[in-house]
Parts: structure tokens; sequence; C-alpha cells
């Protein structure tokens, strides 16, 4: 089934008068369908962060139009939006972004607490999901009182409590050694496979990149090329490298 | 670029933070010119009599605002350097060593000092006439002199020099905090809890019982207990609340906390969190800020409940606009010229013998000073319509009274419970019959010079008289002198009349009281306490005010990204608001209560030592209640306004 669907998405920086307008994505339209893991790969600058700040609804398109789950976001007003987030988008971020004045449990909660749950509710969501991504032991620590991996799977906890249809990944693997990244992307399969969740990830390391089932790589605003997973994993990562190369050689 | 090109710039960038800043700077200059400037002017030299007396009270006050805006001005630099701490951490970053990037702030420092020093000294000789208007007009009950505009050099001179040194001293306050910094430090230094407390029970319960004990002994009835309380309470009260806001108000967070019910409401959730993430930091400025607020309040409350009782308290102690006793044949002709000279209208005019009585009756004695026996004692004795006729005359509240035969009403000036409980039924033996003390009045104006009154009924007077147990003289058969009492058109603001009413008066009668007289000595004392009152209180409240504002506006510099972070995860606007709103509140609210709270006692306490002495009512702590509440009010309402414009700045940076 269809839960995601772009038409056109184009976005313009810079003001509308002033010549120096910079278009950061040209023209977009692809569809994600409900329980893919996609990842969407690119050099710096060719507007991948762009996308998926349009896909979370955190930024405006210039023109097109978004569908979720059927629904126009691009004609939703600014409460509506900020509902929309709530209910529909869970975000994890390079940087965690965990509140530092929270401890990890409070974190979680968030946005349940900012769509009005019952406490008893919340406690037992976040047990559940902590237990299921293994940091129920430091869920009454402070975010700095923990390690990466740990702050990057409350990140996790947190972006899944609400059950939401679509997760949004940027560089979550970005700050984690070798080890936790790959936990962590583990972590992302397991979530995509047992709780049917919707990723889409953007990443610029290939090695993430190959957890994915399709890859959307973008270059200058526009998708360039489209990869799907095979059989073996070997195998995509060795064809994703290709591709990054081809992106990589014409960029100079 | 040199420095002083690169500060200036700076300036320039960080113009908005630096609005606040400059606006408490000029503040602190305006006060400090404007107070060195009443101390020298020579209109207000000559306007109080007892010149040394205020002077020294004036000095002293000058003393308490200066420690004041010192502190003040140290502790906003260092938030405001603490502020910028990614701007130094770059430079740093960009190879400037710390000597360079001190300088730099050294510089920015003197620039902006100096700004605000210029700007500080204009409004204050703009406002030095108007502000010593003020004084002398709540000071002095007819202040006529005409007050020239005047700019005081040395005030000048002195304010000049003083804010340079300060400004000096908070240039190098900035070096020690920049040479504290660790480069490492300064760029995770948003990550570290600031000062998270789990708190302590034992420490919140300490200082509850500190602060208890403190309300307790300052709330005791009775001036004997309350006068060598005052230090200890003090101190009490003071350690009391620096323990609850470093170590109690963690532990009633916490509490908060446990009810998941409640705490896990998105706005609380987000803003006790927050609150409790900087108790440290912010519960030490919130003690300071609570003390100086208890202590301003209490200064304006007093001041203005002295101020507001004085014309009351003039008339309970003269009674009339003006009496005297002795010499009516010579003097009525001479005062009634005087009225007619100044044109005021005699309202009323009445004269009455001073009678006196000794009657037998057991001695009556209460522990303090009170005691009467008809050994040593007299009374000064009315009948019942020459006490109702005075009672019309006089501007007191009292009301006629209706004594039967056989009963008397009984008149003291300084009544307490424990003399009325005494005095109530006390039997008075005459020659031929007994009068008992039936009601009890606390009242001065019928006394003329006797400490003790009785009001009788007509018939027991008249017929005491005849028998010779009332006398119109002493023993020797000199007749008492006659009293006299006036009231007039206008009396306290009739200052030449009232001058030729004494010249015409003094030396030649028993004794006069004029009520312009009393009111204007008691305006010089209350008026200039009233003044200190008012003048200390806008400082502080300003001052305490704007540096939470500084602290606020530094937080939510720090606080931004999160929320950037929430309104991603679908914070919407009117949410934003109401986390806005609950972050700031307690941090002016918890301050301003417990000052109001803490003053609410130290006025019950002023109430035991001056003020029940002062207002004649059965319990004057609730006329002293309502004058403070007055002062609460306004207190509260510029906190107010202090928290709107915290939480509009608060909001445009989070934005």
């Amino acid at each position: 089934m269809e839960i995601l669907k772009t038409q056109n998405i184009s976005k313009i920086y810079g003001s509308q008068k002033s010549s120096k307008q910079y278009m950061a994505l040209k023209s977009i339209s692809f569809t994600v369908n409900e329980g893919e893991f996609i990842g969407v790969m690119g050099a710096s600058g060719s507007g991948k962060t762009s996308l998926l700040n349009i896909l979370g609804s955190i930024d405006k398109a210039t023109t097109g139009r978004l569908f979720i789950a059927g629904k126009d976001i691009s004609s939703l007003n600014q409460k509506q939006l900020a509902r929309h987030r709530m209910e529909n988008i869970g975000f994890i971020f390079q940087d965690y972004n965990l509140l530092e004045t929270m401890t990890i449990r409070e974190n979680i909660i968030l946005p349940l607490a900012l769509s009005g749950y019952q406490a008893e509710v919340m406690e037992e969501k976040v047990n559940t999901i902590a237990n299921d991504l293994g940091i129920i032991s430091v869920l009454d620590k402070y975010s700095y009182e923990v390690s990466g991996g740990e702050q990057q799977r409350a990140a996790a906890c947190r972006a899944l409590i609400s059950n939401p249809k679509i997760i949004l990944a940027d560089e979550p693997t970005g700050n984690l050694d070798s080890k936790s990244g790959k936990d962590l992307l583990e972590l992302l399969t397991f979530i995509n496979t047992e709780h049917k969740a919707t990723i889409i990830m953007v990443t610029h390391d290939a090695f993430a990149a190959s957890y994915c089932k399709r890859i959307l790589f973008i270059r200058d605003g526009e998708i360039y090329n489209q990869l799907h997973a095979g059989e073996s994993k070997k195998e995509f990562f060795n064809s994703i490298i290709d591709v990054m190369s081809v992106l990589g050689g014409e960029e100079k | 670029m040199n420095l002083f090109i690169l500060a200036w710039r700076n300036i320039k960038r960080n113009f908005d933070k630096y609005k606040m800043y400059f606006f408490s700077l000029s503040f602190s200059v305006f006060t400090t010119y404007s107070f060195l400037a009443l101390m020298h002017n020579e209109y207000v030299k000559m306007a109080f009599t007892y010149d040394d007396r205020y002077q020294s009270l004036l000095t002293g006050f000058g003393i308490v605002i200066m420690v004041f805006v010192m502190f003040f001005l140290l502790s906003s630099n260092s938030s405001f350097i603490k502020a910028r701490k990614k701007e130094i951490s770059t430079y740093s970053l960009l190879g400037m060593t710390n000597a360079k990037i001190g300088q730099l702030l050294f510089t920015e420092t003197m620039i902006v000092g100096l700004a605000a020093l210029v700007i500080g000294i204009c409004i204050g000789v703009f406002f030095s006439k108007l502000i010593a208007m003020i004084l002398l007009d709540i000071s002095l009950a007819a202040f006529t002199g005409e007050l020239a505009f005047t700019i005081a050099p040395r005030s000048i001179y002195i304010t000049a020099i003083l804010f340079i040194a300060v400004f000096g001293i908070m240039g190098l306050s900035g070096l020690r905090v920049i040479s504290k910094f660790e480069l490492v430090d300064l760029f995770k230094a948003e990550k570290v809890a600031e000062g998270r407390s789990k708190g302590s029970l034992i420490v919140l319960l300490i200082s509850l019982v500190l602060v208890g004990t403190g309300y307790y002994l300052a709330s005791s009835p009775e001036p004997a207990v309350v006068v060598p309380a005052s230090i200890p309470v003090l101190v009490l009260v003071i350690l009391g609340t620096y323990l609850f806001f470093w170590e109690g108000l963690a532990v009633i967070l916490n509490i908060i906390k446990k009810r998941k019910g409640r705490y896990y409401r998105a706005a609380n959730l987000i803003s006790i969190s927050a609150f409790s993430h900087r108790m440290r930091t912010i519960g030490a400025v919130m003690a300071t800020i609570a003390v100086l607020s208890a202590v301003a309040t209490t200064g304006i409350a007093t001041g203005y409940t002295l101020y507001s009782n004085t014309e009351k308290n003039t008339y309970e102690v003269i009674g009339y606009d003006m009496y005297f006793y002795g010499g009516q044949e010579e003097l009525l002709g001479d005062i009634e010229k005087a009225f007619d000279t100044h044109n005021t209208r005699i309202i009323q005019e009445f004269t009455t013998q001073r009678y006196t009585c000794k009657p037998q009756m057991d001695d009556s004695i209460v522990t303090g000073a009170y005691r009467i026996s008809s050994q040593t004692d007299y009374f000064r004795v009315y009948s019942q319509s020459v006490y109702n006729k005075l009672v019309t005359i006089s501007r007191t509240n009292n009301k006629p009274v209706d004594i039967k035969s056989g009963q008397a009403l009984y008149i003291y000036p300084f009544m307490t419970d424990d003399i009325a409980q005494e005095i109530n039924g006390q039997e008075l033996a005459f020659s031929d019959r007994k009068i008992t003390v039936t009601s009890i009045l606390r009242a001065n104006f019928v006394s003329f010079g006797a400490i003790h009154t009785i009001v009788i009924n007509d018939n027991d007077f008249n017929a005491l008289i005849k028998r010779g147990d009332i006398m119109d003289g002493d023993n020797g058969g000199t007749p008492y002198d006659a009293v006299t009492v006036f009231t007039y058109e206008n009396p306290l603001r009739s200052a030449e009349l009232n001058h030729d009413l004494s010249l015409i008066l003094s030396g030649k009668t028993g004794n006069f009281r004029t009520a312009y007289s009393n009111f204007d000595e008691s305006l010089q004392v209350f008026g200039l306490i009233c003044f200190i009152g008012f003048f200390m209180s806008a400082v502080f409240i300003l001052m305490t005010a704007s540096l939470l504002y500084f602290k606020q506006v530094m937080a939510a510099e720090e606080e931004r990204h999160q929320y950037r972070m929430l309104r991603k995860i679908g914070m919407d606007d009117l949410l934003e608001r109401r986390v806005i709103s609950s972050r700031l509140l307690p941090v002016f609210f918890i301050p301003l209560a417990v000052g109001i709270i803490h003053s609410i006692f130290a006025m019950k306490a002023a109430d035991t030592i001056v003020f029940s002495n002062m207002i004649p009512v059965g319990n004057s702590y609730l006329t002293v209640l309502a004058c403070s509440s007055v002062m609460y009010g306004l207190y509260a309402l510029v906190y107010g306004v202090f928290y709107f414009i915290t939480r509009e700045q608060y909001s445009r940076i989070v934005k």
C-alpha cells in the first residue's frame, strides 16, 4: 500500500526576487509503500536533507505536493502540521536531539505527552519499547550519562513510541562508532520488519545504505538513480559503491 | 582591525542583547546621581531643620543602594559574558589569547559603560528637580519655596569616578571569568547539567523550621520579645530562605515529578524538567531576590503605612486643629485677628474648664509601667455633655457617649487590653456616692495635661461639684487654666497662619499645640522614611526584575535548540506559548511570593513595635496589612510587567 507520494517537489532557497536563488530540489516525484526501508543517498549539498525536511513537514516545498497516507500535506496549516508531525512522523536525528534537561524516559514519552496521553499508558508503552530496544536499564538516567549508542536507541524509541506511519532518520549513524552504527542499523531493520514501520533514511555511508531495501540517489536536486536490494547484501553494497563513484566522479 | 573597532562592531551586532544591559547600567547611574544630587541639594538641606540627622539617614541609605548596584552589575555582567560563550570560544579557537579576549571584553564594557554613564547622568540632571520636588512634597507639610533647576557638578564628578571604578571592576571580573574558561568546556557548556540537584529533604525541613521559628518570633505580641529578637529573626529567615532555594525547592520539584499524572502533561514535563535542570544557578539568584524583595516590600510598606497614617495620628495626638490653656482674656482677640488676616474661617471654637477629682480607689497595677493609686494620681473629669461637645468638635473618630448615673467612662491614651481588664469595674468612692468604671476608651484628645480621665453623668457631675469632690483649682485655691479648642479651615496647609499663631501663643499661655506643627514634624520623619522606602524599593524592584530578565534571556540562548527539536516532533505554537509561560512564571513568581510572605511577618513585627502605638484601632495589624497590600500589589504589578517583557523576548529568541 502506498504510504507516501511526492509530486514534482521543488525547493528554492533565497527570496523570489533576488538573483541569489538556489534550487535545492528540482521536481522530485517518487512513491513509498508501507513497510519499505528506503535509503536516500547523495553527496553533500545534493539536496537530500532538504528532501527529508520536506517529507517530515519541518520545511515547506516551494512547489509540488506531498501525500502521506493519501492526505495532501501541503494544504495543512501550521497547527495541523504540528499535529500531523506528532501523529504520523517519527524523527531520528544525527545528533540524537535528546533534551539534556530530561531523563531518557521523559525524552521517550515526549511525543505522547505532546498528544496528551494518560500517564499510565505512557509508562506502559515506554517500558515495552525500551525493553525491545534494550535500554530499559538506563531509562532514569540523563542523556549525558549514557553512551552515544544508548542515546541513539533512545532517540529511536522516541521516534517509534507514537506508532508513526513513517520514520525519518537523518544520518543516524553519523555520530556512532562502527559497532554502535551496525547495532543501530540492525535495530532499524528490526523495527522495519517487526514493527512494520516504514523508514526513510538519509545517509552518505554506503555500508549503512546497504541495510535498506531500496535506495534513491540524489544529485543536484534530482533523482539520479534507484537501486533495489537483491539477495546478497555484499552485492548490493558493491553496486552502491559503483553508483557512488559515478556520482562522486562527475562532481569533479 | 584593531581592538576598539572590533569591540564597537560587537556591540552593534549584539545590540539586542546589549539593550537591556545598557538600560540597567544607565538606570544604576541615574539612581546614584539622583541620590548624590539630593544629598548635596542646598534647597533640600535647607528645608530639613535637623540637617545632620537626615543627612546621615540619607547617607546610610546611599551606601545600601551602592552595595546593591555593585552586586547587580557584577552579576548581570557575568551572566552576560556566559551568554556569549560561543562567541568567545570562537575567538579562542581562532587563536586569540585569553588576555586579548579579556581586553576586547574590557573595551566593550568600557564603551557601553561610558555611554551609559553619560546618558544616566543626563537623565539624572533632567529629573533631579522633579525628584527633589517629590522628596520635599511628601516630607514637608507645606513646601512653598521655589526649587531652582540645578546641576550638581560635584555629584556628576563623584558619580563618574564611582562608575568608572565599577566598570573597571566589571571588566576585570570578566577577565577572571574568561581565564577560568576551558576551551573544551566552552563548546560542551550547553550539554552539561548546570546544577541539577536532588535536594535534601532534611535541608528542606531545616529551612522550613528556621523560617518558621523566625516567623514565630516576629509575630509575638510582646514588644519585649520582638525587639531583641530582630537580629536573630533576620538571620533565621535569610538562612532559611537560602537553604530553601538551594536544596529545598529541588525536593518539592521531585515530589511534583512523582505525580506522573500531572507531571507527564507536555507543558509541565518540559518546563519543570528545564527548571530543575537549572536549579542550582537560579536557586541562588532566586533566594537573593526573595530576600531583597522582602526588604524592599517591607521598606515600602512601612513608609507607606507611616505616611498614610500621619494625618490620622496627628489628630489622635492633638485632637483638634489647635488648643491652648491659660490666658484666654489677653489672647483670644489676637488669635481671632490672626485668623482674619489669613482669611481663614474658624469652624468651631469652644472653651471649657479643666476639672479634676481624687476619689478613693484600690490601687491598680498592671505589669509594665501602668499603675494608678488614689494617693498619687488624680483624674481629669468631664460631665457627659461637655465631653460630647468636645467629641463633636474634635477631628478624631470617637463617638458621643451616654453615661448613666453611677457609671463612668475611663479614658487612657496608652490603653492595652490588660489595663482595660484591670480597670473595668473599678469603684471610685466619692464622699457621698460610688461610681463604677463601666466603659473604657483609648484616646488622648481630652487629657489636656492629665494622664487619667473619666467622664460621668451630668447629675453626678453637678452634685459632686457642689460637694467639692470635683475641683477647678489646686489645693491652694488657684483656679486651673481653662482650655480653648479650635477647628478651622485648611489646618494642615496653612503654614503662615500656624507661624503667626505660634508667635501669639508661645510663652503667654500654659500650653498650646497645633495640628499643623505636629503634622509637619511627623511628616519630616515619616516622609523621609517613606521617600527612602519608595526610592529603595523602586531600585530593588527594577534591578531584581531585570536581573531575572537577564538570567532568563541568557538561558533562552542555551535552550533554543530544545525548542527547535520540540517543534520538530510536533509542538504547536499554542503549546509552545504554554511551555514558555510555565517555564518562566515560577522564576518570577516564587521569589516574589516568598518575599511578600516574609514581608507580611516583618510588618507584623513592625506593627508590634511601632504601629500598635500609633494607629488607634483595636487591630492595628489589619490597617497595616491593608496599607501594605497596596504596595505589594504595586510590586507584583512591576514584576508582572517584567515577566511579560521577558516572555516576549524569550519567545523571540527560541523561535
